[in-house]
């Protein structure tokens, strides 16, 4: 059953992840974001008065520009702005700026499997890093499915295209609660469980994605600390940004 | 609703439609707390369905589906082309999915609808990876020539649940899609075999006499669902997308596989039986919607 | 796994699109007849129905022939904010062709000269002033072309607009005539239209007996251009007739 990938990673192994905030200065957050030789690049700007057309001035917007690495913006671009406004929507507390607008813009330094993920995480970062109000974070990941019905996590570009299925999956990050109930269980289960965005490709039985669920919840706890950490240790360095 | 209280003495002398439009959420709620909604659903029942095939005359395939008032024509147009020398053997399927200015107020000439790319590339990478199509069968002359199969889709009343339609009336459109025969002239063009020169003799033999019909294996059906609390309500309207804005849609094939199970954002978490309520829920809507197909099908066969 | 769809093909329409054909007329042969079996001043069955987009404030859908149109409209509302102020309503009218309307398939693009012809024929019979500030849309998506599109798109169009409401001062139908040689045909067909040698379009008000629009090209002599209007007219106050039977239907099924 055992699959040997590439790199000689074990199937629950990520790559090393890489994560800087504040690296732009005219933006008013910024972030990098790395898994492996994925990379993107976001950056925030807002809140700005007024909203587009369309949008309900009774909250604040939030709008996603995509950069592809090389040429147009095309169709699945526009799917990737959409899959991103509405998850950085449902971690962001929309009721404190209403009608304004808050523009992400994420840039694709490079690809190499698991890009909207990467993408997601980027993104979050930096709203953090601009000190927009949040919710809680959110921790993406991509599992990938064999035809055997084996799941490894963290794809790369190669492995994505070989295997029969592959599913993005947005969870929030655990809370670190000072009230005493802890973190809240909502159903019976941690509210960390709940899935923010789902999006998948290819035919699979749907046990085998309540499996990609299960391995993808594993993992992104690992990576909730590893943002959390990041984000931690830079916030002295914040203060020189002040103004 | 920042105000529950002045909302609350307000409901209690107001007319029904004042209240639906200034309280939306309420209203809804108020209908769920009953396990009904507006439209005198239960909650977990879809719109009415109904499947007409063959409505466009001057397209090779087509297909009317409505369901509640959302209405998609969807049209497929076979032209020829040269196959790419990755894949030799197989032809191509593009899938369009387009939002003209007279299907909702929100859309306005020469300003295309936000939605109308994403739910393009949700149908074609839903098509394409369901395995519905063999795209062999699109082959005409290995590595000479092969079919191109444009599948426009229209949305000609938009009102909810646009992807469950628009899925609905594709699929329709390939199971009615009848393949020109055609041949190969002195040029190395391919033309179409008019009926009357059928039946007699030909200078040039068709190359696809038999292949008329594409067969296709486990068909992909959607519902789309709306959580809110912990009320799923199924196949939503446009009204109640507007108010509860965390959907899911799941895509199952006629096997029961799972297609695509598409969850972007919302501000309601999914658990894991949320999750299985909506593939349930999928469950019994493909079965539906398999026998909506067969009907609208078998009517064709007898005309 | 995105597949091929960074590099479109090209692709071409296997069907005989310019086969010289021998043309369906010949001469001063009064003869022939029509492709599909009709007489001259005979014109195509026509089915009309109102109310067919819920999300409009008014539509109808028509089919005369293998000609088949929706039309929506919406308003009035709110102009655009760049719009200046104006004391009578605004009038916005759009053709769109889908990309399978036509026998070889097309871009789905807005014909932008059908727009303002069909502005240009229902402006004269909307009453603008009962909506001063305000826009009024009317939309068209052709789903099936299969000739005289435009007389069919503006007849769709003011029944879109009672449906939805706005103030006429009477409904406008439209019919056009092909000349072919020496003949008159009326409301031609996609094939008769690519042999005609002139076409003349009225859009009339046939209560009032007003003209809105009148579009002649092609070669045409005085009396021809008389018998053509004749035979526009007539057929425009019969169509009208159909129109009106169709709304009076869906204000008494609405009333049941």
């Amino acid at each position: 059953m055992e699959i040997d990938r590439v790199d000689g990673r074990t199937p629950n192994q990520l790559r090393p992840l890489a994560c800087s905030r504040n690296i732009l200065h005219r933006a008013h957050g910024s972030a990098s974001w790395s898994q492996g030789d994925t990379k993107v690049l976001a950056a925030v700007y807002g809140p700005k008065a007024g909203t587009k057309k369309n949008e309900n001035p009774e909250k604040a917007c939030i709008e996603v520009i995509w950069k592809p690495k090389t040429g147009q913006i095309g169709k699945p671009e526009k799917e990737f702005e959409m899959i991103l406004k509405r998850t950085l929507q449902s971690i962001c507390i929309l009721t404190v700026n209403p009608n304004t607008t808050t523009s992400v813009i994420v840039q694709v330094v490079n690809d190499d499997g698991a890009l909207l993920p990467c993408a997601i995480n980027a993104a979050c970062a930096a709203l953090v890093d601009a000190g927009i109000p949040l919710k809680h974070l959110a921790v993406a990941i991509c599992c990938c499915l064999a035809e055997t019905g084996y799941v490894i996590l963290d794809p790369t570009k190669l492995e994505e295209q070989k295997m029969k299925a592959f599913a993005y999956l947005v969870f929030p990050n655990s809370i670190l609660s000072v009230l005493p109930q802890g973190s809240s269980l909502v159903e019976g289960e941690p509210m960390e469980h709940g899935i923010i965005t789902s999006v998948t490709h290819g035919v699979m039985l749907v046990d085998d994605y309540l499996h990609c669920l299960q391995r993808g919840r594993a993992a992104s706890a690992k990576m909730s600390d590893f943002l959390r950490r990041s984000l931690q240790s830079q916030v002295p360095s914040d203060s020189s940004k002040a103004g | 609703m920042g105000l529950p209280n002045a909302s609350g003495d307000l409901s209690s002398e107001m007319e029904v439609d004042a209240f639906r439009r200034l309280f939306p959420l309420r209203f809804h709620e108020r209908h769920l707390v009953e396990s009904i909604r507006p439209d005198a659903r239960p909650v977990g029942r879809a719109r009415e369905t109904t499947l007409a095939l063959g409505a466009v005359a001057s397209a090779d395939g087509s297909a009317l589906a409505k369901i509640g008032s959302t209405t998609m024509l969807a049209a497929i147009k076979m032209e020829v082309m040269t196959p790419s020398m990755e894949s030799p053997d197989e032809g191509c399927i593009a899938i369009e999915f387009h939002m003209p200015p007279i299907c909702s107020p929100i859309v306005r000439p020469g300003r295309p609808a936000e939605a109308a790319p994403v739910v393009s590339k949700q149908l074609s990478d839903t098509i394409l990876s369901s395995g519905m199509i063999n795209l062999k069968e699109l082959s005409l002359v290995s590595g000479k020539v092969a079919w191109m199969a444009y599948l426009d889709i229209y949305c000609l009343d938009a009102d909810g649940a646009l992807f469950d339609a628009a899925l609905l009336s594709a699929v329709a459109a390939f199971s009615h899609l009848k393949i020109p025969v055609v041949s190969l002239n002195d040029d190395g063009r391919v033309v179409v075999v008019s009926e009357e020169q059928e039946g007699g003799k030909l200078e040039n033999e068709p190359v696809n006499k038999e292949k008329r019909k594409l067969t296709l294996s486990s068909i992909p059906f959607s519902l789309t669902c709306i959580l809110h609390k912990n009320y799923i309500l199924a196949d939503p309207t446009a009204e109640e997308e507007s108010i509860m804005e965390t959907l899911v849609t799941v895509v199952l094939d006629s096997s029961g596989q799972l297609v695509s199970l598409y969850k972007p954002g919302g501000p309601v978490l999914a658990y894991s039986s949320a999750v299985q309520d909506c593939v349930a829920l999928t469950r019994h809507r493909v079965k539906e919607l398999q026998k909506i197909l067969n009907e609208a099908m078998s009517d064709m066969e007898v005309d | 796994m995105a597949g091929k769809a960074g590099t479109a093909p090209t692709t071409y329409s296997p069907s005989p699109t310019q086969k010289t054909k021998t043309p369906i007329f010949k001469g001063e042969d009064l003869d022939w007849v029509r492709p599909d079996g009709r007489g001259f001043p005979e014109c195509r069955p026509a089915f009309l129905r109102t109310g067919a987009v819920n999300a409009a404030s008014g539509s109808a859908y028509v089919e005369i022939g293998n000609t088949k149109v929706i039309v929506s409209v919406f308003g009035p509302r709110e102009s655009k904010k760049a719009m200046m102020y104006s004391d009578i309503g605004r009038l916005n009218c759009n053709v769109t062709y889908t990309t399978f309307a036509t026998p070889v398939r097309g871009q789905g693009s807005d014909h932008k000269e059908f727009s303002s012809m069909l502005h240009k024929a229902l402006e004269g019979a909307i009453i603008l002033e009962t909506f001063p500030k305000t826009t009024v849309d009317v939309f068209a998506l052709v789903l099936e072309s299969g000739g005289s599109d435009l007389p069919v798109v503006i007849s769709c169009a003011s029944l879109a607009l009672a449906d939805a409401g706005i103030m006429m001062y009477d409904l406008v139908a439209s019919v056009s005539v092909s000349a072919l040689g020496l003949n008159l045909v009326i409301d031609p067909i996609l094939e008769e239209e690519s042999y005609q040698d002139g076409s003349l379009m009225i859009a009339c008000m046939p209560s009032r007996n007003e003209v809105t629009q009148l579009s002649v090209t092609g070669d045409w002599s005085t009396p021809k251009i008389h018998e053509a209007m004749q035979l526009c007219l007539d057929a425009c106050s019969k169509l009208g007739e159909i129109m009106r039977s169709c709304l009076k239907n869906a204000a008494s099924d609405s009333q049941d």
